[in-house]
């Protein structure tokens, strides 16, 4: 019964990550348990990107628009409304990025592929025109506050912003990673994600078959973008503003450099991707002035030698291992 | 820290917790012996990796200086230095800085979007902060009311009101439509906000017959030349700062804008002051070169001596982003030594921070003085513009020198609310 | 009527540049199918590198009146990096176009840094220089003649690459290959050649473009990442791969921004984006573009 015993090991893989990250805040310095907030954030907006990439294939490089939509979401929401519950945020800020989401999808599940591509690239830009422009509503390029937002109604009024960051608020989000992470398995795993996976390999094919390719391209659209959202808002109150340049085209780069160096290909991948970026991204500001290059050199090795990413890498070793 | 805050801290998450929560501890003993470090944020890349870089050089010039004499208060100074992006990622910078690399003070940032998200962070985290720029007065109050750890340069763009201050001065009577060019951010904006709130106060009664937004960094601004052109305006205000500022020039010269007397006003002309060649460059603008004047005649033996290594080193003429980072190197040199002679011991950061407020320094451009509501105060030189000199860019002719305190509101109140009230000389 | 010319001709002349930004981004994907994000970081490139070169003949004593052909001789000569950045982009053909634009993605990454190493942070500029050739006078408006000889420029690569397409073997080869990538190899073509050949042509058009550019402007860091939205807003207009619509596209995006900055200056920024979505409602494949699927 080998799928069983992959399972297994699966699940206690899933399990032990979660009991590590759980453990940080206690095991390592703090600058380091700071930098795994955003990357649980991007965890969940790549979660949501991946599906419309890896699992429907179509490649967006405008995400961050809905990332920032989020960002701005909790922004407005606990700066200007008056609305603190962290839950409501969550809840709002998704449900804008999913509205807006619905003309952009809209127009784009027309297209595949390159076109897809453009298309939401320049969509992300007219937001962050929007965003620069509309100073009067969105703070211009100084951009919008967020505030602290309170967990389950609980203030933790008693500790500062690292003490928040770091104990509660950390656990609140690793928490809403799993799970967010378990809704997109079965997401993933259900009739529709088996639907997507059959349109990315052969859409006409599918049609053929009756499946009704644009509606789902278009939902899975709507499903990414409410993940990313709530990558944002958690971003958003992290740095404690949210400013246009998370809208910019080269943040959307990001996000898909970021799949892609874990792997899209794998469910896990987009999460391995989140973490290993932003700790490299991290060592490679502080290591050098060039680090754009030295990000660029990765993303091309990544892209030319590793296609399926550090999953794919782990996994090609791992068999090379049983093998011997 | 109280008693129960240790005990939750402890709960969820030990030493790493505390210790982020503590306030910077100083241990008095072993600090003499070891380096200071200080933390810079600045941008390389992008349309203000040129701000960053000089501004960069300012602090480089000040740390050879002070580690040459021996040091603040005998601790020589060590450089952490990050970059300033977005934001969020810097923001990152400044954790890194202050958590990991433990540095006892951080300088740095030029862009203003920046500089409010940091100033929360800084506040929250209790860290010593002296900010090089980012003068903005939209979004201070919500987010840096009453700072404690962070000081911030100028308040509001005292370079707007200064031009504007000058162009009543010089040419009172003689314009009556006005043109605005600006860069179409927060900057831009309160810039040529400020230039016209300053007219109406002064009794200038002007029609605004264009008004031009381009894109920050817009590199073809022929349409906009050709709009201006159409819109005959008597005086043109522009805050055009970065690379767009010398493209102006070149394309409103080649258009025929600056024939037929138009007056011109460009606040802050002093960052481009190199690429403004006298070609395309005529006499008689009012040029704004803010806190640092690299051809001041009557400078300081300290400001001559800074314009002759910069000329050196970098075969460059330096602009006042220098001078900024100098100030804010000077500033906190100054607090540490006034705060360990009078404890006789290292001071703590309190103790710092405390001898800080009010200090006054001899910036590279002139004096100046770190008001006690954390607001710097330093020395503005604007004027026309003139080409008797030795450069292939116009200098001052007409030099006028004011001090912050006539450009800059008081502690409290709001900047428009001032413009209104308040007594301004000219 | 003068300011109408002026604002016609301010116009035109954005037009133009956008085109020199587009054209190699439009006969890159028209052939092979890339998408080249990096197309605003080759236009920089030949933007610094121009500059530059200007500088050095001008030093080494090369009258300043023979700047312009300089400047395209540099620009040219940058094309010996076209054929090493192919054969990178070689190695992902067969692979999905996600990968193609990832790896231009991090060409855009390595560019920003590859310039700044060499040419430092400060914005580059020739000062007056494109005002040695002096101002035609068109009725009433004084344009400078640089200005000018950028449009005459521009419509020239066009009219030559169209006519290069259409009228010339190689260009027939090019299109058959762009129709039909197995049946030319099955006909004997070497696509490989092909491929790099055009990409090169596709870098010269960029680096040409930004050198042809930047005495009228300059050359600064942020050129990489924000041409980038303009060129992908041309050609999403004037529809993907087409060279006449890299044309239409630009001059439709030039005469908007143009008019927007004369009758209402604050719609400037949005105006490119909402000429893209009014032609992507009305017609998705753009003016000229080939619908697809």
């Amino acid at each position: 019964m080998i799928w069983l015993r992959e399972r297994a090991v699966l699940v206690s893989a899933v399990i032990l990550a979660v009991v590590v990250l759980a453990a940080i805040p206690r095991l390592a310095e703090p600058y380091y348990i700071t930098l795994v907030l955003p990357a649980f954030a991007y965890g969940i907006a790549l979660l949501g990107f991946n599906l419309l990439f890896g699992y429907t294939g179509l490649l967006s490089f405008g995400h961050a628009l809905f990332v920032a939509i989020g960002a701005y979401g909790a922004a407005v929401l606990s700066s200007k409304l008056g609305v603190r519950s962290f839950e409501l945020i969550v809840l709002i800020a998704g449900l804008a990025a999913v509205t807006a989401a619905i003309p952009v999808a809209l127009l784009a599940v027309r297209y595949v592929r390159i076109f897809f591509g453009i298309l939401t690239l320049a969509f992300g830009m007219l937001f962050h025109s929007f965003l620069f422009k509309f100073y009067d509503i969105t703070g211009g390029d100084t951009g919008i506050r967020v505030l602290r937002p309170s967990l389950f109604g609980n203030d933790f009024k008693e500790l500062d912003k690292i003490a928040f960051m770091i104990g509660p608020f950390y656990y609140y989000c690793l928490a809403l990673l799993v799970v967010l992470g378990l809704v997109m398995w079965r997401i993933v795993h259900s009739p529709f994600g088996l639907h997507l996976a059959a349109i990315r390999e052969n859409p006409r094919k599918a049609q053929y078959l009756g499946v009704r390719v644009r509606l789902f391209r278009f939902i899975a659209f709507l499903i990414s973008a409410f993940y990313c959202a709530v990558g944002g808002a958690i971003l958003a109150i992290n740095t404690g503003q949210a400013d246009p340049e998370l809208a910019y085209w080269t943040h959307s780069g990001e996000l898909v450099f970021m799949t892609v160096l874990g792997g899209f290909a794998n469910f896990f991948g987009p999460l391995v991707g989140a973490f290993s970026f932003i700790f490299l991204k991290s060592e490679l500001m502080g290591a050098t002035q060039y680090w754009r290059f030295f990000l660029g050199v990765t993303l091309v090795l990544i892209v030319v030698l590793f296609p399926r990413g550090l999953i794919g890498l782990a996994q090609d070793l791992w068999s090379k291992a049983r093998r011997r | 820290m109280n008693q129960n805050r240790r005990k939750i801290l402890k709960a969820l998450g030990g030493a790493g917790a505390i210790a982020a929560a503590e306030p910077y501890l100083s241990f008095p003993a072993i600090a003499q012996s070891r380096t200071l470090k200080i933390g810079i944020i600045a941008p390389k890349a992008g349309i203000v990796g040129t701000i960053g870089e000089c501004g960069l050089r300012g602090t480089l010039f000040a740390v050879d200086r002070i580690n040459a004499a021996g040091g603040i208060a005998g601790r020589k100074i060590e450089l952490v230095v990050e970059e300033e992006t977005n934001p969020k990622d810097s923001i990152e910078r400044l954790r890194k800085l202050v958590l990991q690399d433990k540095v006892d003070c951080v300088q740095g940032i030029v862009s203003s979007g920046v500089s409010l998200a940091m100033g929360a962070v800084a506040e929250e985290m209790k860290a010593l902060t002296i900010f090089w720029d980012g003068t903005t007065q939209d979004g201070v109050k919500e987010t840096m009311f009453n700072p404690r750890y962070i000081f911030r340069s100028t308040d509001n763009e005292c370079e707007a009101v200064m031009a504007s201050l000058l162009a009543i001065k010089y040419w009172k009577g003689k314009f009556v439509t006005i043109a605005g060019i600006n860069p179409d951010y927060s900057y831009g904006r309160n810039n040529f906000a400020a230039f016209q709130a300053l007219l109406k106060k002064f009794g200038v009664e002007v029609k605004v017959v264009a008004d031009q937004w381009p894109k920050v960094g817009t590199l073809d601004l022929t349409s906009h030349v050709a709009a201006l052109k159409a819109a005959k305006p008597d005086l043109i205000f522009s805050s055009l700062l970065f690379a767009d500022l010398p493209i102006f020039m070149k394309t409103a010269h080649g258009a025929g804008l600056m024939e037929g007397g138009t007056k011109f006003v460009f606040p802050a002309a002093g960052f481009q002051h190199t690429g403004l060649k006298k070609e395309f460059t005529p006499e008689g603008m009012i040029f704004g070169h803010n806190t640092l004047y690299f051809d001041y005649k009557d400078g300081s033996a300290l400001q001559k001596e800074f314009v002759q290594d910069y000329v050196a080193k970098y075969k460059d003429y330096p602009h006042w982003e220098a001078d900024r980072a100098y100030f804010a190197m000077l500033v906190y040199q100054a607090g540490v030594e006034a705060a360990q002679k009078a404890k006789n011991a290292w001071p703590s950061q309190e103790d710092i921070i405390n001898a800080m407020e009010g200090i006054k320094v001899q910036s590279l451009g002139g004096p100046g003085h770190m008001r006690k509501d954390h607001i710097a105060e330093q020395t503005f030189y604007q004027g026309l513009t003139t080409h008797k000199n030795k450069y292939d860019f116009p200098t001052l002719g007409t030099l006028d020198i004011m001090y912050s305190e006539q450009l800059q509101k008081p502690p409290g109140m709001d900047f428009w609310k001032w413009i209104e009230t308040a007594q301004i000389k000219l | 009527m003068t300011a109408f010319f002026d604002i016609l001709i301010g116009g035109v002349f954005h037009a133009a540049v956008l085109f020199l930004v587009a054209a190699g981004l439009q006969l890159v994907f028209g052939v092979q199918k890339i998408v080249n994000l990096a197309c605003g970081s080759f236009y920089a490139l030949g933007a610094y590198f121009g500059i530059s070169s200007v500088n050095w003949a001008i030093a080494a004593g090369l009258p300043p009146v023979s700047f312009l052909p300089v400047l395209v001789a540099s620009g040219v000569l940058l094309g010996v990096i076209g054929p090493f950045i192919e054969a990178l982009l070689r190695t992902v053909y067969h692979r999905d176009e996600a990968f193609q634009l990832l790896l231009t993605f991090a060409l855009v990454l390595m560019f920003q840094d590859v310039l700044r190493f060499f040419w430092g942070a400060n914005p580059q500029q020739l000062g007056n220089l494109s005002m040695v050739y002096g101002k035609i006078a068109i009725g009433a408006v004084q344009v400078p003649t640089y200005n000018v000889l950028v449009i005459l420029a521009s419509v020239l690569i066009a009219v030559g690459i169209g006519a290069f397409l259409q009228r010339t073997r190689f260009g027939r080869i090019l299109r058959a290959t762009a129709e039909n990538r197995e049946m030319s190899e099955a006909l004997g073509v070497n696509v490989r050649r092909i491929y790099a050949s055009v990409f090169t042509l596709g870098t010269v058009l960029g680096t040409v473009g930004g050198a042809l550019v930047v005495p009228t402007a300059a050359a600064s860091l942020d050129i990489p990442v924000e041409l980038v939205v303009e060129a992908f807003a041309v050609v999403v207009i004037g529809g993907l791969g087409s060279m006449r619509g890299a044309l239409a596209g630009a001059l439709i995006v030039g005469l908007m921004r143009a008019a927007a900055i004369s009758f209402y200056a604050e719609l400037e920024i949005l105006a490119i984006y909402l000429v893209v979505i009014v032609v992507l409602i009305a017609r998705p494949a753009g003016l000229f573009g080939k619908p697809v699927e």
